[in-house]
């Protein structure tokens, strides 16, 4: 049985994130900056008294800063080690079923768009980068150096 | 720390029965744990009827148990152990080592009889005979006395514990309700926010007060379930002391104190290695053997002091003992050898630095490996433990004296009171814990300067380092940087800085949950926490803030220097000090340029006048310093002979330590503040003693210049703000505290007592009319009586 899929845009691209990976999505209410923090911590919001540690996608990929650091952006909320994050998203597009297991990527992605995923999936939209989302929370490793 | 019970082989079966055995089985477990201090503090004090009796209730309570239980060979052995206690408490045998030695060999088997049974396994055949013989007096033959026994049985209470109730619970399901209460906390604080903001009924507004602060009762409840005293973990140290020490040889009396304090019961599980470890080391390397300690002076008997305290959300711990010390040279050899460090790092390191090289891997200062400590454990996995916790270990040492190592970790980590405080426009929470005080910086108690960017503020005499909060995040400040408020910060070790903030906020009571990985990384933050109007806030961590503002530890102690000497690149000139043990036991230096000689006079030579102590040296009387708030020797007084060239002084020591070499700028720096400056040798905090100081006090005056002295109550605040100036316009200089020779004193209470060496005296009255019972004195605003009274007293010499 093939894994669900969350379709999503992050850094103007279309990917897909593990629907079991994700444990909903939400409209960040606010963000509080974390200052000195790795570049792609994006700060803190809130969802139903929990804290969550907000990561830029884009930053982690090595493609600057997104456009989204601010209340009100669309984020996939994920718990990773015990620790609850909100993922931001340019957009939320749809939920679709895998249609075959991750296949390595193709050298054709720029940025650390290789790194940060499990490979290709075939979706009914065609190929997409399966995001991988505790590679995306640790950061590039120069960010996490940082 | 989940325990799984399993009740199999079980003589009767049923649920009540397991519930009955596991409460027979936790019971005897924590009876045992707490038996082994009893029988070791008995063995010191056999005249000690109480203890024995516990002790021996102990024994009588898992006798009976056994027999309803059906373990026979528990029941025998907790028999014969009754038996002998009897006969000691009939006064039939006197309790020798052999004797304890045997109870707690027995103590050990009930011990792992009790742990097999609970894990379900078979118990090891034997062995229980042997025990028994062992109880026997080495001299004697054996004389059964059961008859008497069974007299002693009918007094004894059947349980020692009854009272109690209790039922034994799984952590993880403790875990699981203290982090809902928390959630629930955090979801109360929501809604509080949410009714505020929606003008909803005000018919909620009870319900939901009542639901609040059901909430914080559920919350205390819970926090209570976790905490448990140290006790169960002291009460095994004194038996541990004891075995180490009759295994290697040593003789170690111990001390345990703070057994009442409490902590996160997952928190005491934590600390209990490292503890027996540092135990271990302190017995195995730290105490001398008996010959040695009397070759040096001190006594056989090695003292090894365990101390518990609570400090705000933290518990100290101090393991100190009296033994050789810590041989840094040896620490920093091996670290060169181990590659460490580089023998030219090792050169600029500071006593404290090189004692702590314990901390580094690889590094154990043991001649050899022992069966007791050096088994490849070492220091650096032992604070590795305690810092993954959040806690810190320090350790101090005196080559000969001895070596103190501080434990700290903290109460809990859920909830814990904080003050909020703003920078660039962003909040944070600060432990509460940390913050010694808050000062506004345009108030009159604090002076700031800034030099080369580093701050400094002087608070009453004290001169901080300065941090900006703002700085150290990188955030624009929206304050101007004289209207900031400055929180003085005490780091874990006790030294303080402080740190510039734009605002102050509230004091709070958060719920503090671990931040992500990537943001502790920062070394920042400790944690995060939802403040009560719902926004995410980072709780700062103190010590990662001084860390990131460049404050060295080592800094931090000799701040006085950075005060005083701008060119910190400039090269340390050093100076002699003296440094010896006061009258009052502190640790204490003076400069070796003014100690003449020391010298030793018998008590006969003391004279005491008053509050000024003066000794006979040969045919010269000179007065004695040091002897404020010190005991004076039954016999014979040791004392230095300082002398500024033309005068001499004595100042009374008890011991002398030797000569040291501390940085002059800082001796320069005492001289000329106020208070006595306090730094560290040996890593040791030491009392700076100012001679310039000393010999104004001590040596009287020429006379010449003298002028007139006048004694004003320095605790009377009217009398120093008011008539102080006047007197000293008048031509009087205030006399200091215990001169014993004055010309005047102003007195303004009426029942204050006539000062001891005033020649005469004023007295100042509450009231203008002259009421009969204060004779003679003048109404404390009537200036110009007050002024021709001080003419009078000078004799109107033209002053």
């Amino acid at each position: 049985m093939n894994p669900l899929l969350l379709i999503v845009e992050i850094a103007g691209e279309k990917v897909a994130l593990r629907v079991d990976d994700i444990e909903s999505v939400a409209e960040l209410e606010l963000l509080t900056p974390v200052p000195r923090s790795p570049a792609h911590v994006a700060g803190l919001s809130t969802l139903r008294s929990r804290v969550l540690t907000v990561i830029d996608c884009q930053c982690a990929l090595g493609l600057g800063h997104s456009g989204q650091r601010q209340a009100g952006a669309s984020a996939a909320i994920a718990v990773h080690d015990g620790h609850a994050y909100a993922l931001l998203l340019d957009n939320v597009e749809d939920v679709a079923q895998a249609l075959s297991d991750p296949t390595p990527a193709g050298a054709r992605h720029g940025g650390n768009w290789e790194g940060m995923s499990h490979g290709i999936v075939e979706t009914k939209e065609g190929p997409l980068l399966l995001l991988d989302v505790a590679a995306l929370i640790e950061g590039i490793p120069e960010t996490r150096a940082a | 720390m989940v325990k799984t019970f399993a009740f199999i082989s079980l003589p009767i079966r049923g649920a009540w029965m397991d519930d009955l055995f596991a409460d027979f089985l936790a019971e005897t477990r924590e009876m045992l744990e707490a038996l082994g201090g009893e029988l070791v503090a008995w063995e010191d004090d056999p005249g000690d009827r109480a203890r024995l009796d516990a002790i021996f209730r102990f024994f009588h309570t898992v006798k009976g148990n056994c027999g309803f239980f059906d373990f026979p060979r528990l029941e025998s052995l907790s028999h014969a152990v009754e038996d002998v206690l009897a006969d000691v408490r009939a006064d039939r045998r006197k309790p020798d080592f052999a004797l304890v030695s045997a109870v707690l060999a027995i103590v050990d088997r009930i011990g792992d009889m009790v742990d097999t049974i609970e894990g379900g396994g078979e118990l090891p055949d034997g062995g229980d005979d042997a025990l028994i013989v062992a109880l026997k007096p080495q001299a004697e033959l054996p004389v059964q006395t059961l008859q008497s026994l069974q007299a002693a049985d009918g007094t004894e209470p059947r349980d020692a514990s009854q009272g109690r109730r209790s039922i034994r619970l799984p952590v993880e399901l403790l875990d699981r309700v203290m982090s809902s209460v928390s959630d629930m906390v955090l979801a109360r604080n929501d809604l509080a926010r949410r009714l505020r903001e929606s003008s909803a009924e005000a018919v909620l507004h009870e319900p939901f007060e009542r639901l609040s602060s059901i909430i914080a009762d559920v919350r205390d409840a819970m926090t209570q379930t976790r905490m448990q005293p140290l006790e169960g973990l002291f009460s095994m140290l004194p038996r541990l002391a004891r075995d180490l020490s009759a295994e290697l040889g040593k003789q170690v009396k111990i001390e345990v104190d703070g057994s009442e304090v409490e902590l996160d019961r997952e928190m005491i599980e934590i600390i209990r290695n490292p503890l027996t470890h540092i135990i271990r080391n302190a017995v195995d390397h730290g105490i001398e053997k008996p010959e040695d300690r009397r070759a040096s002076g001190k006594r056989e008997t090695g003292l090894l002091s365990i101390s518990a305290r609570q400090s705000g959300n933290q518990i100290l711990i101090d393991i100190v003992d009296d033994g050789r010390g810590i041989d840094d040279g040896r620490l920093v050899e091996k670290a060169i050898a181990n590659g460490v460090i580089d023998a030219a790092a090792a050169a600029g390191l500071s006593r404290g630095e090189r004692v702590a090289l314990i901390f580094e891997p690889g590094i154990s200062t043991a001649e050899a490996v022992t069966a007791i400590s050096g088994r490849g454990v070492g220091m650096d996995v032992v604070r590795a433990n305690i810092e993954r916790v959040g806690g810190a270990l320090e350790v101090m040492s005196a080559p000969g004296q001895g070596t103190r190592l501080s434990l700290r970790v903290p109460l809990t980590l859920t909830i814990i009171p904080v003050l909020t405080v703003s920078s660039g426009g962003q909040r944070f929470a600060i432990p509460r814990s940390s913050v010694e005080e808050i000062v506004e910086i345009g108030s009159r108690a604090v002076e700031v300067t800034r030099h080369g960017g580093a701050m400094l503020a002087k608070i009453r005499n004290r001169r901080l380092p300065g941090l900006e909060l703002s700085d150290l995040l990188d955030l624009e400040s929206a304050v101007d940087s004289d209207e900031r408020t400055l929180v003085v910060l005490r780091l874990t070790d006790g030294k303080l800085f402080t740190l510039a903030v734009d605002r102050l906020h509230n004091h709070e009571e958060l719920v503090v949950k671990p931040a992500a990985p990537a943001i502790i990384a920062t070394g920042l933050y400790a944690g995060t926490t939802l403040t009560d109007d719902g926004h995410p806030t980072l709780l700062l961590e103190v010590a990662g803030l001084a860390k990131a503002g460049g404050l060295k530890l080592d800094a931090l102690e000799h701040s006085d220097r950075l005060a005083d000497t701008d060119e910190a690149a400039a090269p340390v000139r050093e100076t002699p000090v003296l440094l010896f043990i006061g009258l009052d036991g502190k640790r204490k230096a003076i400069p070796m340029a003014v100690v003449d000689r020391l010298e030793e006079v018998g008590i006969a030579a003391l004279e005491i006048q008053d509050d000024l102590t003066l000794v006979v040296i040969g045919d010269r009387v000179l007065p004695l310093a040091g002897t404020a708030g010190g005991l004076l020797p039954d016999h014979a007084l040791r004392l230095f002979l300082l002398t500024d060239g033309q005068r001499e002084i004595g100042y009374g020591i008890r011991e002398a330590l030797g000569v040291r070499h501390v940085d002059a700028a800082l001796v320069a720096a005492n001289a000329a503040s106020e208070t006595e400056g306090v730094l560290l040798v040996d890593a040791e905090a030491t009392t700076l003693i100012s001679p310039y100081k000393l010999f104004a006090r001590h040596a009287s005056a020429p006379a010449r210049d003298r002028r007139p002295a006048c004694h004003l109550a320095s605790d009377d605040p009217w009398l120093q703000n008011f008539v102080r100036p006047i007197v000293e316009a008048a031509g009087y200089r205030i006399a200091g505290a215990g001169e014993a020779d004055m010309d005047l004193a102003i007195l303004s209470m009426p029942d204050a007592l006539h000062p001891a060496g005033a020649r005469q005296v004023i007295r100042l009255r509450a009231t203008p009319g002259e009421p009969p019972d204060e004779p003679g004195s003048i109404y404390r605003y009537d200036h110009a009586g007050l002024l021709s009274a001080l003419r009078v007293s000078t004799g109107g010499s033209g002053q």
